[in-house]
C-alpha cells in the first residue's frame, strides 16, 4: 500500500468529529439513539411554528418533515490503460448531506405543499404559508376534497437495528476492503475491468403532524457491490459478472457478514465462464429463479401492480396503470395456489423497514396475494375510502424532504413453502430449463401484464441436473400467466432479501428502496428468447 | 436562486477554507414550481426550493476527496471541506486525476427566461384547466404533470476558473384515458419557457389519440415499417447519442467497437447511417436546456457526432483525449437529430404499410456492442395503409437497436422540442423507418 501521510485517528479528528460540532442537523437530531423514547424537544419546537401557522391560515391540517440525509460512497475501478495489459486503479470516496424541510397542508380540501433546505423558525413559517397559498389556489380544480383515513397520535422515536454506525467506520478502513475484493477479481487474466463499492445512505427524519403526532427515526443502509467485465474483442462481445449481495437496513457488521473477499475468485471464474458461454436455444423452458433475480420479477410484476394509486389512475401519466383494476380485489387469480405474497415494512433489516411511514401510520404486514388470490392493495391514507377501507397499510414515502408524500411500494415479498422444498428438488423437477441468479435487463409495460426480464448469469438445466452457463437470455411472458406457472417455491431455509435503491415513481419522479424477499421458485414452460 | 456574485462569493469562501492544493467547487440552487393532476382533477402540486455546495479535495499526488453539503453556514461549509480533504488524504492517487483548469472562456447560453422563473402555480393552473376541459368535451378522464423550474449553477476552483448559468425549463404532459380503459393518448411539450406551453393544444392532441384509439386491432409480431412520432425519437436517439464514448468504442464495449483481431480499432469515420442522419449536440439551441461547460468543465461547443451518415466524433474525456493524442469533446449537452423537409403527414401518406408509433416506455439495453433494447409502444399506436391512418393496434414490446433503426431510417420530419420517457428533452424529427423489429403483442393499455 501507498505510503499515506494522515492516519485514521487524523481522519477522525479531521471530518466526523469536527463536521458533528459544527452542523446544525447534526445538533437537531442528535446521534442514533435506540434507547430514546422521545423526539428531540428542538425538532418539536419548530414543528410547532408550522402547525400553528397553517392553523393560523385556515389550514385543516398539515405535517412537518424536518430531515437530514446522508450518502457515503467509496470504491475503485480496476481496469487496462489505454492500449495496454496493465492495471489502472482508480478510486473514489465522497459523503453527501442534505437537510431541509417540507410542510404539507390540506386547505379548502386541496393538498398545498412547499419545501426549503433553509431550517428556522422564519423559513418554517413562509414555507407554510407558501404551502397554504398553493393549496387554496389549486382547489378550483379538484376532483373531490382529500379525505384522511384516521391514525393514532404517536409520540414515539425509532432507530433501524444496527450493530456499527458505517458512517463512523474510517474510510481507510472501507478503501482497504474494497479494494482488495476488487484486486481479487481483477486478478483473473481474462478480466477485463473490476469495480468494488461500498454505499451507505442514513435518513434522519422527523414528523409532526396537526394530529398530534412527533416522531424521530433513524435509518441506515448498506449497499456493497462488487462484479467485473471481459471482453472478446475478435467477437465484439463483453459479458458481466456481479456477486449478488443483498443490500440491507443494517449496519456496519454486514459488510463483513457478506464476505466481499471470499467471493471475488468465484466472481472471476464465472465471469470468464459467462463470456464463453453458448447462446441459450430459444423456446419454452422451465425457469428456476433465484432470490437475487426473484426480487424484481416479484418488484415489476407485482409490486407495482397492487399500488393502489396505479389502479385509480394517478399514475396514469407516466409510471402507468394496472392490470389490478379495483373490481378485481378479493377474487382475480394472479398465480397458482403457491403464492402468497404480502406487504411488510416490519421486516427486520428490510429495505423499506421504518416503524412509521411519511403519513405517521405505524407500519404493518398485510396479504397482498394469498394461495395466488389477489387480496389487497398498498395504501395511503388520502386513498384508503376510496376503496372502502377505514386505515391506510402504512405505504407513505417521500424521497426527500423538498418531496412531496405519496403511496410507495413497502416491502413486497413471496412467503416460503410451507415445508423444506430444497434447491435440488426445484431442479431434479427440470428437463430442460434455465437457472438464473441476478438481475440484468428489465421491462414491463405501463400495466404490468407484458415483461421482458433477463439476469446476470444464467446455467442451462438438463434432465434434473445444473449444467454450465449459457449466455445472451431472457425470458418473455404476461404477468398472470407466469405466476400460474409457479408449481414450486423453496422452503424457509433458502429465504433471503434481496432489494433496490432506486425504484422510480411520480412527478416529479422519486425514488424509493424496498426489499423483496423470497425463496427460489419454478416456473414451468416460460418463452426463453436470445437477445443480441 | 443565487445571483451570480452570491455564488462567486460562496465558492470564493469555500476555496478560501481549502488547505490542499486542489479544491474544486461546484454551487448548485434550484426552484421549482409543479402541479400534478388526474382524474380530472388536481391532486398534489407544490412550490420548492433547493440548494447544494459540492466540495472536490485533491492533494499533490492526486488523491481525491468529495463533500457535498446542504448548510451554506460558513462554519457547515468550513466542516464539509475540512471532510473532502480528511478523505483526499486517506485516499489513494487516482492515476486518471488531469491537472486543473485554469479561467475558461464559456460561452454566453440564454436559456433563461425572466417570466417563467418567476412563474407560480396561477401560470400553470390555466393550463392544466385547458386539458381537463378537453377530457371533459370527449367524457375522457385526463392525468398529467405541468412544471417549471428554474436553476442556477456555478463552478469555481482554486487554479481560478469560474463559470455562472442560469437556466430556466417548462414541460407538460397528459394522458387521457377512456371509461372502459380500452384506449389512452398522449401528448407533451418542453421549452425553456412557460409561454411555449399550450395545456389546450397538448390536451386536443391527447384526447383525439384516445378517442381515435378505441377498437385496436391485433397486429402479429414481426418486422414492421414504422413511422415514430417525435418523443418515441427521442428516447432512442438518447440510447445512441449518450453512448458514444470512445473509452468504450477502444475497448470493445460499445456499438462504435470494431470487430475483428485489432484491439482498440473503432468505427470513428466509417459511414454507418445514409446521408439524411445528422446527430449533434447544440447548447446554443434556445428550446433545450444546456450549460456552458460539461464534466471536463471545458466549455461545451456546438459538436457533430454523426454528420450526413459518417460517426464524425466520439466522446474523449480530458484524460482519455490526452492519452490518444487528441483533442478533448465535450460530453454532448443535448441532441439534436437533423431532419427533412417534410411533415408527419408527409410521412404517414408516403407509406404503403406501416405502425405509427405515439411514444416509448421502459426502454432497457441488452447488449452494447449492437445497442439492442428492449421496451415497449404506450398511449397510440396506428396502423396505416395506402398514406393513410386506418385502425388503431395493441401496443407491442419491441427487441431493437436505435443503430438498426437509424440505418433503416428512409425518410425525416422537421425537428420539434420533445421529450419522451427515458432520455430527457432533445430536439427530434419524427421519421419512417423500415424493419423494426416488433417481439410481442402487450395487452396494456
Amino acid at each position: 500500500m501507498t505510503q499515506r501521510p494522515f492516519t485514521r485517528r487524523a481522519f477522525l479528528a479531521g471530518s466526523a468529529c469536527t463536521a458533528a460540532s459544527l452542523r446544525f442537523a447534526e445538533k437537531l437530531f442528535g446521534a442514533p439513539d435506540a434507547t430514546a423514547a422521545k423526539p428531540n424537544p428542538a425538532l418539536e419546537k419548530l414543528a410547532a411554528v408550522a402547525l400553528h401557522e397553517a392553523q393560523k391560515q385556515g389550514a385543516t391540517y398539515c405535517d412537518i418533515r424536518i430531515n437530514r440525509y446522508r450518502d457515503q460512497y467509496c470504491g475503485y475501478r480496476l481496469s487496462p490503460p489505454r492500449g495496454g495489459s496493465g492495471t489502472d486503479e482508480v478510486p473514489f470516496a465522497g459523503d453527501s448531506q442534505s437537510f431541509g424541510f417540507g410542510v404539507r397542508v390540506i386547505a379548502k380540501g386541496q393538498w398545498g405543499f412547499a419545501a426549503s433546505p433553509e431550517v428556522n423558525e422564519g423559513e418554517i413559517a413562509r414555507i407554510t404559508r407558501e404551502a397554504v397559498t398553493v393549496a387554496k389556489a389549486n382547489s378550483v380544480l379538484q376532483a373531490q376534497p382529500v379525505l384522511l383515513a384516521p391514525t393514532g397520535q404517536y409520540i414515539d422515536r425509532w432507530v433501524s437495528p444496527s450493530e456499527k454506525d458505517p458512517f463512523v467506520v474510517p474510510m481507510d478502513e472501507k478503501l482497504e476492503l474494497i479494494h482488495g475484493a476488487a484486486l481479487t477479481v481483477k486478478k483473473n487474466p481474462k478480466v477485463f475491468s473490476s469495480y468494488g463499492s461500498l454505499f451507505f445512505h442514513a435518513e434522519d427524519k422527523y414528523f409532526a403532524s396537526s394530529e398530534g403526532s412527533s416522531i424521530q427515526q433513524y435509518i441506515v443502509q448498506v449497499y456493497p457491490g462488487l462484479g467485473g467485465t471481459a471482453v472478446d474483442s475478435q467477437k465484439n462481445i463483453s459479458r458481466d459478472r456481479s456477486y449478488q449481495v443483498p443490500p440491507l437496513s443494517r449496519g456496519w457488521e454486514y459488510v463483513a457478514m457478506v464476505n466481499l473477499g471470499e467471493n471475488a475468485s468465484r466472481i472471476a471464474d464465472e465471469l470468464v465462464e459467462h463470456l464463453a458461454a453458448p447462446p441459450v436455444k430459444a423456446g419454452k423452458k422451465d425457469l428456476v429463479l433465484m432470490p437475487s433475480h426473484m426480487c424484481l420479477t416479484i418488484h415489476e410484476s407485482i409490486g407495482h401492480s397492487t399500488e393502489l394509486d396505479r389502479a385509480l389512475g394517478y399514475e396514469a401519466n407516466y409510471a402507468g396503470t394496472s392490470f389490478l383494476t379495483t373490481d378485481k380485489m378479493g377474487k382475480f387469480r394472479v398465480g397458482s395456489d403457491l403464492m402468497n405474497i404480502f406487504g411488510d415494512r416490519t421486516s427486520e433489516y428490510a429495505l423499506s423497514t421504518v416503524k412509521y411511514d411519511d403519513d405517521g401510520v405505524k407500519t404493518t404486514r398485510f396479504p397482498i396475494i394469498e394461495k395466488g388470490i389477489f387480496k389487497h392493495y398498498q395504501t395511503i391514507r388520502d386513498q384508503a375510502h376510496l376503496i372502502g377501507e377505514n386505515e391506510s397499510r402504512g405505504c407513505c414515502y417521500a424521497d426527500s424532504w423538498s418531496s412531496v408524500p405519496f403511496q410507495r411500494m413497502p416491502n413486497v415479498s413471496l412467503a416460503p413453502a410451507e415445508t423444506s422444498v430444497t434447491l435440488d428438488e426445484l431442479i431434479a423437477g427440470v428437463e430442460d430449463g434455465v437457472l438464473i441468479e441476478g438481475t440484468g435487463s428489465y421491462s414491463i409495460d405501463q400495466q404490468r401484464y407484458n415483461f421482458q426480464f433477463g439476469g446476470d448469469a444464467f446455467w442451462e438445466i438438463k434432465g434434473g441436473k445444473k449444467r454450465g452457463m449459457i449466455a445472451q437470455v431472457a425470458y418473455q411472458a404476461k404477468t398472470p400467466d407466469f405466476w400460474q406457472a409457479c408449481d414450486g417455491i423453496g422452503g424457509r431455509s433458502l429465504w433471503q432479501q434481496y432489494g433496490f435503491p432506486n425504484d422510480g415513481k411520480g412527478e416529479p419522479m422519486q425514488t424509493n428502496a424496498m426489499s423483496h424477499g423470497c425463496a427460489p421458485a419454478r416456473f414451468r414452460q416460460i418463452n426463453v428468447i436470445q437477445t443480441d | 436562486m443565487l445571483s451570480k456574485q452570491e455564488a462567486k462569493n460562496l465558492a470564493d469562501k469555500v476555496i478560501g477554507y481549502s488547505k490542499l492544493p486542489g479544491c474544486q467547487v461546484d454551487v448548485y440552487s434550484s426552484e421549482a414550481v409543479f402541479i400534478r393532476f388526474a382524474n380530472n382533477g388536481i391532486t398534489t402540486s407544490g412550490y420548492s426550493l433547493d440548494h447544494s455546495v459540492s466540495i472536490s479535495s485533491t492533494t499533490e499526488d492526486k488523491r481525491h476527496g468529495n463533500a457535498n453539503v446542504s448548510e451554506l453556514t460558513d462554519a457547515a461549509l468550513r466542516a464539509g471541506v475540512e471532510q473532502a480533504e480528511a478523505m483526499a488524504r486517506i485516499s489513494h492517487p487516482n492515476p486518471e486525476d488531469m491537472p486543473a483548469l485554469g479561467p475558461q472562456q464559456y460561452p454566453e447560453i440564454e436559456n433563461f427566461d425572466t417570466f417563467t422563473g418567476n412563474s407560480r402555480g396561477d401560470a400553470l393552473i390555466g393550463h392544466v384547466k385547458g386539458i381537463i376541459d378537453a377530457a371533459q368535451a370527449k367524457k375522457l378522464t385526463a392525468a398529467g404533470f405541468v412544471q417549471r423550474y428554474a436553476t442556477c449553477s456555478a463552478v469555481a476552483n482554486k487554479a481560478g476558473l469560474f463559470g455562472y448559468h442560469q437556466n430556466t425549463s417548462a414541460d407538460l404532459s397528459n394522458t387521457m384515458r377512456n371509461a372502459d380503459g380500452s384506449s389512452s393518448g398522449w401528448a407533451t411539450q418542453t421549452s425553456t419557457t412557460v409561454r411555449d406551453l399550450n395545456g389546450m393544444d397538448a390536451g386536443r392532441i391527447a384526447a383525439d389519440k384516445c378517442a381515435n384509439g378505441v377498437g385496436k386491432k391485433r397486429l402479429e409480431p414481426g418486422k414492421y415499417t414504422v413511422i415514430l412520432e417525435p418523443a418515441a425519437v427521442s428516447d432512442l436517439i438518447g440510447t445512441l447519442g449518450y453512448s458514444m464514448w470512445a473509452r468504450s468504442a477502444e475497448q470493445g464495449q460499445s456499438f462504435l467497437s470494431k470487430k475483428g483481431d485489432k484491439p482498440g480499432q473503432t468505427l470513428l469515420g466509417e459511414k454507418l447511417f445514409a446521408d439524411c442522419i445528422t446527430l449533434r449536440s447544440d447548447p446554443f439551441n434556445p428550446k433545450l436546456p444546456a450549460s456552458p461547460w460539461g464534466p471536463s468543465l471545458l466549455p461545451n461547443e456546438k459538436i457533430a457526432w454523426i454528420e450526413k451518415g459518417v460517426v464524425k466524433n466520439l466522446v474523449y474525456d480530458r484524460f482519455w483525449a490526452e492519452k490518444a493524442g487528441k483533442k478533448p469533446t465535450p460530453y454532448p449537452s443535448n441532441l439534436v437529430l437533423e431532419g427533412q423537409n417534410h411533415t408527419l403527414a408527409d410521412l404517414i401518406q408516403s407509406a404503403d404499410r406501416a405502425v405509427l408509433v405515439t411514444r416509448f416506455w421502459y426502454i432497457r439495453m441488452l447488449q452494447p456492442q449492437t445497442l439492442q433494447a428492449t421496451g415497449l409502444t404506450r398511449d397510440g399506436v396506428f396502423l396505416v395503409e395506402n398514406g393513410k391512418v386506418t385502425s388503431p393496434v395493441m401496443n407491442f414490446r419491441w427487441n431493437e437497436s436505435p443503430v438498426r433503426v437509424l440505418q433503416n431510417t428512409k425518410m425525416l420530419a422537421q425537428p420539434v422540442a420533445t421529450q419522451g420517457a427515458e432520455a430527457g428533452s432533445s430536439f427530434a424529427p419524427a421519421l419512417l423507418a423500415t424493419d423494426f423489429n416488433f417481439a410481442s403483442i402487450s395487452d396494456a393499455v
